[in-house]
């Protein structure tokens, strides 16, 4: 009959006790290896999470996008740009695209409103551009499939040139010069705010120039603010993010033969981005997980070399308990379950340092990093874990003790 | 009761014991005839190396015989794999140790609760009796006490209150008083001589013949061998 894991526990717990200080200093790297990995694996899923904020604020994970290729050398023919015609065949092939916006800009355009003036960006835009950067006018209406067969003068303003060209006043219904063209606003786009969260030199709203943009029907953009103009740049929504890798290669591939196999056009997806990104940050993550590892490695091995220096100075008690009728694995069970106790001690520290580190340091870096529940379950299972491996040979030689040979030892 | 009914509750035939200190062997214990009755006061004597500590040993089923047989209460326990040894010394066997043995970080209470913790009895009845063995020593007053903060003698009251509390058949002691003056050492003898009064079957060893005219019967080893027989 060996005794029950209560009664080993509390064996464990009182030993422990007893031990204050050896026991704090034997747990030190289990509490290291475990504040690091949980330390990172916070930082990652915070990461992610932002990144996920960041691509659904541009769009959302369907977006894929088609621009000049800067790769391309442009000495061997061809241009970055498509012709009405030359979109609308790419059209044909892709009905499984939720929503295109093919796009023409003017980027220094000049607006003008009574005696005030205001420079910045005027892009040529069909209705679906609503989708595609999943942005809505906050006042007015947008470019409507009407403008877009009428060339109408109208023209949707972003929330600063709104603000900056009006001074105060409503903009909604007012005629302003663009180009030398009067178009009416018909609407302001909701402003567009984000903010990185690593702060530093990238600190500030990093869509500030979106909200400095104005909209106009592509039509009229293309007959009378820039005749003559082809279509430079193309949004594609896709219906979900399986699809946008596949509709990204079939643009890809349709646009190479439109441009009769010239790479004119780079064509790239939020998708293929997050992989980016994700690969990227594995590097960052294998490195941290291996150093936890390491850690760990380390604390078990000085967990191992301390519980055997332990058993070598309580030889003697584990003779008395032997001969009062400890079975052998009732002494094997009494060291496992203290190594583990001390272990899964280290690990519980280690959640607590690691949360107090966290929070230390996103409030410092204005980092964004998520502590998951989830983590501290990994954490707990790691150190007991670390406690189980390291423990067994200690253990295995305390329970295989000669009861003569250990009562003789002084 | 049962265990008194048998009256030989330690007998051994041809006993012999052979260690091994590297490439030699030394024998022990050439052949040790031993019966012990129960109720029995009994003392073995010896000079150093003269095997009375293996005796002890294997006596308690701390150790195995090489050859020969040894009974306890009529179990061939030789022929017992050690893990079966280890509740025959638990139930059957209490051990006093000439350094007392006590467990330093535990109170005295727990210390004697030791063998009953083994038992597998639970924490309650444990200790009520671990309290009852104590008082019945005279060391009702220091439950909570740690061994280091008690005398030799109350140590050694510990031990014993330790060795008796799981109802033991035999109570083995080695050097009892080894340790301890002479107003503890007899305390202690006077501990055993009301133990063995009270029904209780007791072997001690010792080196002293002060300490083993306590006895009823003085048993002298001499080189592995039972060197007198049947002395009173």
């Amino acid at each position: 009959m060996a005794i029950s894991l209560s009664e080993s526990l509390y064996i464990g717990i009182s030993d422990i006790l007893t031990r204050k200080l050896r026991s704090l200093i034997t747990i030190l790297g289990i509490v290291l290896g475990v504040m690091c990995i949980m330390v990172v694996l916070a930082i990652i899923s915070g990461m992610n999470a932002s990144t996920m904020e960041w691509m659904n604020e541009r769009g959302g994970v369907n977006k894929i996008q088609i621009w000049r290729n800067w790769d391309y050398d442009f000495r061997q023919g061809g241009s970055a740009t498509l012709s009405l015609s030359e979109l609308n065949q790419l059209r044909q092939q892709i009905p499984e695209a939720v929503a295109i916006n093919p796009s023409v800009a003017i980027n220094d355009a000049k607006l003008q409103y009574r005696g005030f003036s205001y420079r910045g960006a005027v892009l040529g835009v069909f209705p679906d551009m609503q989708i595609v950067e999943n942005w809505y006018p906050q006042q007015g209406r947008f470019v409507s499939e009407i403008d877009l067969r009428e060339n109408s003068n109208v023209i949707v303003l972003g929330s600063s040139v709104a603000r900056d060209l009006f001074k105060g006043q409503n903009p909604m219904g007012r005629r302003i010069m663009v180009q030398g063209q009067i178009l009416e606003v018909i609407g302001i786009m909701d402003s567009k705010n984000w903010e990185n969260p690593g702060g530093g030199p990238w600190s500030g709203n990093m869509l500030e120039y979106m909200n400095q943009q104005c909209f106009v029907p592509l039509s009229t953009m293309m007959h009378k603010l820039k005749a003559g103009s082809e279509i430079s740049s193309l949004q594609v929504t896709a219906k979900n993010p399986e699809d946008a890798l596949n509709l990204q290669n079939k643009i890809n591939m349709l646009l190479l033969r439109i441009k009769n196999g010239r790479a004119v056009f780079r064509v790239s997806s939020a998708q293929e981005m997050m992989q980016q990104m994700k690969q990227n940050s594995l590097i960052f993550t294998t490195i941290f997980i291996m150093i936890g590892a390491i850690s760990l490695f380390v604390g078990g091995i000085v967990i191992m070399n301390i519980m055997l220096a332990s058993i070598k100075e309580r030889t003697r008690e584990i003779g008395v308990r032997l001969a009062i009728g400890a079975h052998r694995m009732d002494i094997f069970v009494q060291f496992m379950v203290q190594t583990v106790l001390i272990t899964a001690l280290g690990g519980i520290l280690g959640i607590i340092l690691g949360y107090l580190i966290l929070d230390l340091v996103s409030g410092y870096l204005q980092m964004p990093m998520l502590a998951e529940p989830r983590m501290i379950l990994v954490a707990l299972l790691v150190s007991v874990g670390v406690g189980l491996i390291f423990g067994i040979t200690p253990a295995i030689k305390a329970s295989n003790l000669d009861p003569v040979v250990a009562l003789r030892e002084e | 009761m049962e265990k008194y009914s048998i009256m030989e509750i330690i007998k051994t035939n041809a006993l012999i014991k052979d260690y091994s200190l590297g490439k030699v062997k030394v024998r022990a214990l050439s052949g040790i005839e031993l019966s012990i009755d129960s109720g029995e006061f009994v003392a073995i004597m010896g000079p150093s190396g003269s095997g009375k500590s293996t005796l002890m040993h294997i006596i308690g089923c701390l150790d195995s015989p090489t050859e020969g047989e040894y009974y306890l209460d009529g179990d061939l326990v030789s022929e017992l794999p050690k893990k079966a040894l280890a509740d025959i010394r638990n139930r059957k066997i209490g051990f006093v140790f000439q350094s007392f043995n006590l467990l330093p970080h535990l109170n005295i209470l727990k210390n004697v609760e030791l063998p009953l913790m083994y038992s597998g009895i639970s924490t309650r009845q444990r200790r009520d009796k671990a309290r009852y063995i104590l008082d019945s020593v005279g060391l009702s007053d220091r439950l909570k006490h740690k061994p280091n903060e008690l005398s030799g003698g109350q140590r050694q009251r510990v031990a014993i209150a330790r060795a008796i509390v799981n109802d033991p058949f035999i109570l083995l002691a080695d050097e009892p008083t080894g340790n301890l003056d002479t107003q503890a050492g007899g305390d202690i003898l006077e501990i055993f001589a009301q133990l063995h009064k009270a029904g209780h079957t007791v072997i001690m060893v010792t080196h002293d013949p002060k300490v083993a005219e306590r006895a009823d019967r003085i048993i002298q080893i001499q080189d592995g061998l039972i060197a007198n027989g049947h002395l009173a």
